[in-house]
């Protein structure tokens, strides 16, 4: 400490010093931007501890501004000096400094300007100034030091504070003497963070922790790398869908389920892994079920490979007995004492009156804790509520409560919130106030929250399960489980005592099930079935599940498999299932991607596809905000669904385009959840390569070689956009800010507000999701496939239709005949499996339902105008859906309107006719009455010459693909851009013919007795040019003639006239010219075989029958059937369609 | 994430008295990667785990100068006073020591304030 300056000044011998220096000396201003700079010149240099410029030399000098009001505070006070210590006779201590300095506590140095030759610095700056600085940058360093420190001891005190704590070393002496270890223990004991690392400290350096989720690999990596202080090492890593960290170095690595699946697909005996955690596997989702069947069999083939199964403590004994009885480690749980308390509901009278949940019993929990607990006892209360609606429903009594109370902050907690939203319940309340989390299940184990000290158990959940028989998905109310009843319980006893209001009696708690509905059995198998498939994993049926599957579920998906073309009749893949089996999307979807490779459709395809396979980026409050559905209007498609998605994400990307947008600002104002469309564009990247990789689509074009000054730009910007990164991972993460009472709910002008003034800190306002979504994608090519996606044609958006409609196929719903005298919130719509489907409230057709009517062109016909039944159209539409989810309706999801004539005669995988093609029945259940019986002939001949080519085409593409797997080689595109062009025109012609007809569903009845049966068979005609490649054969069940795998003809009941197949009339072709008599068969085998070359003019009819010949050859082979013992000349289409007759 | 060369551990620190343990990369005075600060100890030194900037180091801990204890620098375990020494050394010998130190002492025997838990995230 300087000695005081008065007593400095008396000292002095010189009386005769300048004023003005004096004065100088007194009044000096640390805060000169050139005093700052000669010494920041000095010592923050470019190889220093703290550099010029950067964010550590501005911490440094606030720190030293509060130092130096500490210290002169400090020097007011007047101290004492202690007398002098007598000299010690220990030698460590003789030495010490006898007056205390507290330069003395600390163990660094800074290397004066001195030592390092420094120039200058004493000319323009005193020395005592100097020195003052020094030991001001020695405290900031020092207290760096014990700041780092002190988080590094508190860190290992928590770790050893965890109940597993204890059982670090007995979990690695059971895992070295067994092969397979269970460690059970309820959510808090540690389990999930220590594990890796008990392994980390014990050598082992090739591990994987699978997760059945993708946040909980993220943020668990995170912990587990914080505390095993490689946070910005490469020690622990995780491998997610669209993200990786790991790399060489990774000893660690946190994968989903799925992921782990694939690499065993890849290389089935995992060299890569000396052990294997695989966590939750209470929770028995699909996958991870799955996986331990996988692992039950690979275990003999790596006796080197461990695996530990963590669990929570209910059903252990599954576990154990599954893997020839494994060892169990149990690890006590850390829960404080938890009262029950029953209180069944007894006033049914009056709920029965409305579907709507009564809040009353919840209101009475929040009533009774106010009275009972003081306000100034900390602790929140949990509500556990089976669903969205009645989250609602609580949601909006309990926040009239609260703000007649005061002493309440209610906050909803559903996977359908945003990600801020669902933030909220980590923040705090403030004093005296509690929260009030009203929650689904996700709350039982997904999420943990400190502070919870009261628990309301309704009791219910709602799972999705699937109706095999109707196809259909089902959000159903059960009740749980005691094993769910025991994990909503313990939410209240993590940080104190608790309480565990349960409204239902205890008797029905004795009455629940043990454990819950495993995930295998209560949903569709089809992926599960297909990535079996892939793997070669044997027979689904015989597959050594923990628990077995409900067989009825394993032969719906098989032959829903087949339906869509992924396996064939052996039940093996076909090329297009192989590929579908790689992409991570519904069956149906991932069709639509390998159709739209095809066309030059793919970029809409691809954020079709992606759009589809993400929840609904719409906000649940945006429904009843009219202002979002004001400024979304204009980006809404009346063609369905798929194309809305495709406007929002095209508008979004064009949004981030321009740099002075905010998107985040214009994804709130339209009610749309910014973080499903950066799903979105993850999506779509990850579609796009796996195309790429599979020859589907041509590579990559090389990169732009712009100019070398925009070159550098990007370079620079990358770097910046990297450094942000970097900060935001360096951060303490999100805050937990403090509650506000009366919070506003909805958006609108208060976010706006919110949003619109930036945060004073500026690294703040970073939005880091667009830093990640800018470093991942290429967004100058992204906002180039916007772009042009805006300038789809009439012509390309037909087509695009025709893709999604074949990929959705046989998912279809017919309008009820009286929809168009209904109301717009009442149209009523059939599938073939499930009558009476109504439009989910998110359509964009609930809105105009009345694009889906056939409008009435043509007035003459009004006979029967009471409904759309018998009205002959030519704009009968169908709904091409993604999927039918049932509430409390079964609801149509994200649907697209297509022509129906035409779609189904392209689409049908069973088409019939009557004698003359006037009455055509689709699949069994849908039936169009043409008005014109030599439109619809020439019409179904154009549509089997259609799909022909389309099929092939599409064949030889996967054929190729297969092929560059096993060469490897780059080959010509094996369709040409001319073949895909002429497809397309013809498709796109066919789609715009306008024939009218009527259509409705068929009911049960008349299904029944549709059929004439086999005993009819008139003698084939003898006329072999006529019918070119299609081979006549009567139908064993339906009776009329076989003429291709799908189509029959003449196989319809209720057409009088018994000798139609034999009426020839007179017909002209309109390609060749050619004129005779011929049935109608005749002209549709005519028809598909023309030579189209009118150049060629009228051949004679031995000329033309040679010239057919000739050009069927080039594709036909000789192909003998073992099935029915008949040599054919077969293309490899026809091969396969032949095959599959004899299933 | 950019992930930078890791110094290789040399070994495990452990403190003797609180047993907190650390892998450690150097010992001595001058850490590596460090041109203006020297240690006036024989420190234990790690990276700090806590930045990504690979220069910067955090001093784990290093030998009381009257017992040859290996001590970490934490304050219930040791303080520095031109040598570290371990608390029960200071404690045993307090005469040696300036007023100022004994003060500090008479502050570390009062109990510590319980942090209130922070909320938790997902597991």
């Amino acid at each position: 400490m300087p000695p005081p300056r008065t007593r400095e000044g008396r000292d002095r011998r010189d009386h005769h010093r300048a004023p003005s220096e004096e004065e100088a000396l007194e009044k000096w201003d640390w805060n000169c931007p050139e005093t700052r700079r000669l010494l920041e010149d000095a010592f923050f240099r470019e190889e220093d501890y703290i550099r010029q410029g950067s964010e550590e030399c501005q911490k440094f000098w606030t720190f030293f501004e509060r130092l130096q009001r500490f210290q002169n505070l400090k020097t007011s006070r007047k101290e004492e000096k202690d007398p002098g210590q007598p000299k010690h006779s220990i030698p460590a201590l003789a030495d010490l400094p006898r007056t205390y300095d507290p330069r003395y506590r600390i163990n660094l140095s800074v290397l004066g300007p001195a030592t390092r030759g420094s120039q200058g610095l004493g000319r323009h700056l005193p020395a005592e100034r100097v020195a003052e600085f020094r030991r001001a940058l020695l405290h900031y360093l020092d207290f760096g030091q014990k700041q780092a420190f002190g988080r590094l001891a508190k860190l290992q005190r928590e770790r050893a504070a965890l109940p597993i704590a204890q059982y670090g070393n007995r979990i690695l002496q059971t895992l070295k003497e067994h092969q397979v270890v269970v460690v059970a223990g309820d959510t808090g004991c540690g389990k999930s963070t220590q594990v890796p690392q008990y392994l980390l400290a014990a050598g082992f350096s090739h591990v994987a922790c699978t997760q059945p989720r993708r946040i909980a690999c993220i943020s668990l990596a995170k912990r587990v790398g914080f505390e095993s202080l490689s946070q910005y090492g490469s020690q622990v890593g995780y491998q997610i869908r669209f993200e990786s960290t790991r790399s060489a170095a990774t000893k660690i690595v946190f994968l989903t389920v799925g992921l782990l699946l694939r690499q065993i697909q890849r290389e089935p005996s995992l060299p890569q892994y000396e052990v294997l955690i695989v966590d939750e596997v209470h929770e028995r989702h699909l996958h991870n079920d799955f996986l331990l069947g996988v692992l039950q069999r690979l275990l003999p083939t790596r006796p080197d490979l461990k695996v530990i199964l963590m669990s929570a403590t209910i059903n252990i004994s599954l576990f154990s007995s599954y893997f020839s009885n494994a060892p169990v480690v149990q690890v006590p749980g850390r829960l404080f004492p938890i009262t029950v308390v029953y209180q069944p509901q007894e006033a049914e009278p009056t709920t029965s009156k409305s579907e709507k949940l009564d809040p009353r019993p919840f209101l009475r929990v929040l009533e009774s804790i106010d009275h009972k607990y003081p306000p100034e006892e900390r602790g929140d209360l949990l509500v556990f509520l089976s669903g969205m609606a009645e989250i609602s429903a609580v949601l909006e009594a309990a926040q009239t409560y609260a703000s007649h109370t005061q002493r309440w902050v209610v906050l909803p907690l559903h996977s359908a919130l945003s990600v801020a939203d669902q933030d909220k319940v980590f923040d705090v309340a403030p004093p005296g106030v509690r929260k009030c989390i009203l929650s689904t299940n996700i709350a039982e184990t997904s999420v943990t929250i400190d502070g919870i000290r009261f628990v309301v158990d309704s009791g219910k959940v709602k799972e999705m399960s699937y109706d095999p028989q109707a196809k259909l998905q089902r959000l159903q109310e059960f009740w749980i489980s005691q094993a769910s009843a025991e994990q909503r319980k313990g939410r209240a006893g993590r940080t104190g005592p608790g309480v565990c209001f349960r409204l239902y009696a205890e008797s029905d708690y004795d009455a629940f099930a043990p454990y819950p509905v495993p995930e295998i059995r209560r949903v569709a198998l089809d992926s599960l079935v297909l990535q079996m498939k892939s793997m070669s994993v044997g027979d689904p049926r015989t597959f050594p599940f923990i628990e077995p599957p409900p067989p009825a579920s394993l032969e719906t998906a098989i032959l829903y498999l087949r339906d869509q073309g992924a396996l064939d009749s052996s039940e093996a893949l076909t090329p297009i299932g192989s590929l579908l089996a790689q992409l991570p999307v519904d069956v149906v979807i991932g069709k639509m991607l390998i159709l739209g490779s095809m066309f030059s459709l793919v970029e809409p395809v691809l954020t079709i596809a992606a759009a589809l396979s993400v929840q609904s980026p719409f906000t649940r409050s945006a429904q009843s905000s009219p202002e979002c559905a004001a400024a979304r209007r204009p980006l809404e498609s009346d063609q369905g669904d798929p194309f809305t998605l495709f406007n929002v994400f095209n508008a979004w990307v064009q949004v981030k385009s321009e740099r002075s947008r905010n998107s985040r600002k214009w994804c709130r104002r339209r009610g749309i959840e910014e973080h499903r469309l950066y799903e979105m564009a993850n999506l779509r990247r990850q579609f796009k390569e796996l195309l790429e990789d599979h020859g589907l689509l041509a590579g990559a074009q090389a990169a732009q070689v712009g100019d070398s000054y925009s070159r550098l730009q990007q370079r620079r910007e990358r770097r910046a956009l990297h450094q942000l990164k970097r900060q935001h991972e360096e951060g303490a993460g999100r805050r937990r800010k403090v509650l506000r009472l009366q919070e506003e709910q909805d958006g609108g002008s208060s976010d706006e507000d919110r949003a619109g003034p930036a945060p004073p800190g500026a690294s703040d306002g970073v939005d880091i999701q667009d830093v990640k979504f800018k470093l991942r994608h290429d967004l100058a090519q992204l906002q180039a496939a916007a772009s042009s996606a805006q300038d789809l044609s009439r012509e390309q958006l037909a087509l695009l239709k025709l893709v999604l409609g074949r990929g959705l196929y046989p998912q279809l719903a017919v309008p009820d005949a009286f929809n168009s005298s209904r109301k717009d919130s009442d149209q009523i719509f059939h599938t073939q499996a499930k009558q009476g489907a109504v439009l989910h409230p998110t359509c964009v057709f609930a809105g105009s339902p009345e694009v889906l009517h056939a409008q009435e062109l043509e007035a003459s016909n009004c006979d029967g105008s009471r409904d759309d039944k018998d009205k002959m159209s030519s704009k009968h539409q169908l709904l091409s859906f993604v999927s039918l989810l049932e509430t409390n309706k079964p609801y149509l999801v994200n649907c697209v309107r297509i022509p129906a004539l035409q779609s189904l005669l392209l689409f049908s995988r069973s088409l019939d006719t009557n004698g003359d093609c006037s009455r055509l029945v689709a699949d069994g259940w849908l039936e169009l009455q043409l008005a014109d019986s030599e439109s619809a002939i020439r019409l179904l001949a154009a549509s089997l010459r259609l799909r022909a080519r389309w099929e092939s085409a599409l064949d030889r593409q996967l054929a190729h693909q297969a092929q560059q797997q096993l060469e490897e080689e780059e080959e010509d595109t094996p369709v040409s851009p001319k073949e895909v062009a002429t497809l397309s025109k013809e498709l796109l012609q066919f789609t715009a013919s306008k024939i009218p007809y009527s259509l409705r569903r068929l009911t049960g009845l008349e299904v029944q007795n549709m059929y004439v049966g086999p005993q009819t068979i008139p003698a084939t005609p003898h006329l072999p040019g006529l019918f070119g490649s299609s081979t006549l054969s009567p139908h064993p069940t339906k009776g009329g003639y076989a003429v291709t795998d799908f189509l029959t003809y003449n196989c319809l009941t209720n057409d009088t006239d018994l000798y139609s197949d034999c009426l020839r009339t007179f017909w002209t072709c309109p390609h060749c010219g050619l004129h005779a008599p011929l049935t109608p068969l005749e002209r549709i085998a005519h028809e598909n075989t023309c030579p189209q070359a009118p150049q060629d003019g009228p051949p004679g009819a031995e000329e033309a029958a040679l010239e057919t010949l000739q050009k069927t050859s080039v594709l036909q082979r000789p192909y003998h059937c073992e099935a029915c013992g008949k040599d054919f000349l077969f293309t490899p289409t026809e091969v396969l369609r032949h095959r599959k007759q004899h299933v | 994430m950019a992930s930078h060369v890791e110094c290789r551990p040399l070994g495990v620190f452990e403190c003797e008295l609180c047993t907190l343990t650390a892998p450690y990369s150097y010992v001595g005075q001058k850490p590596p990667n460090t041109q203006s600060m020297v240690l006036l100890e024989e420190s234990y030194v790690m990276k700090d785990p806590f930045t990504s900037d690979k220069d910067r180091f955090l001093v784990l801990g290093s030998c009381c100068s009257l017992c040859s204890r290996l001590v970490c620098v934490g304050p219930e375990c040791s303080l520095f006073y031109s040598k570290r020494f371990c608390l029960p050394c200071v404690r045993e010998n307090i005469n040696a020591f300036p007023q100022e130190i004994r003060q500090d002492l008479e502050k570390r025997k009062a109990p510590s304030k319980r942090t209130p838990s922070q909320p938790g995230s997902r597991t």
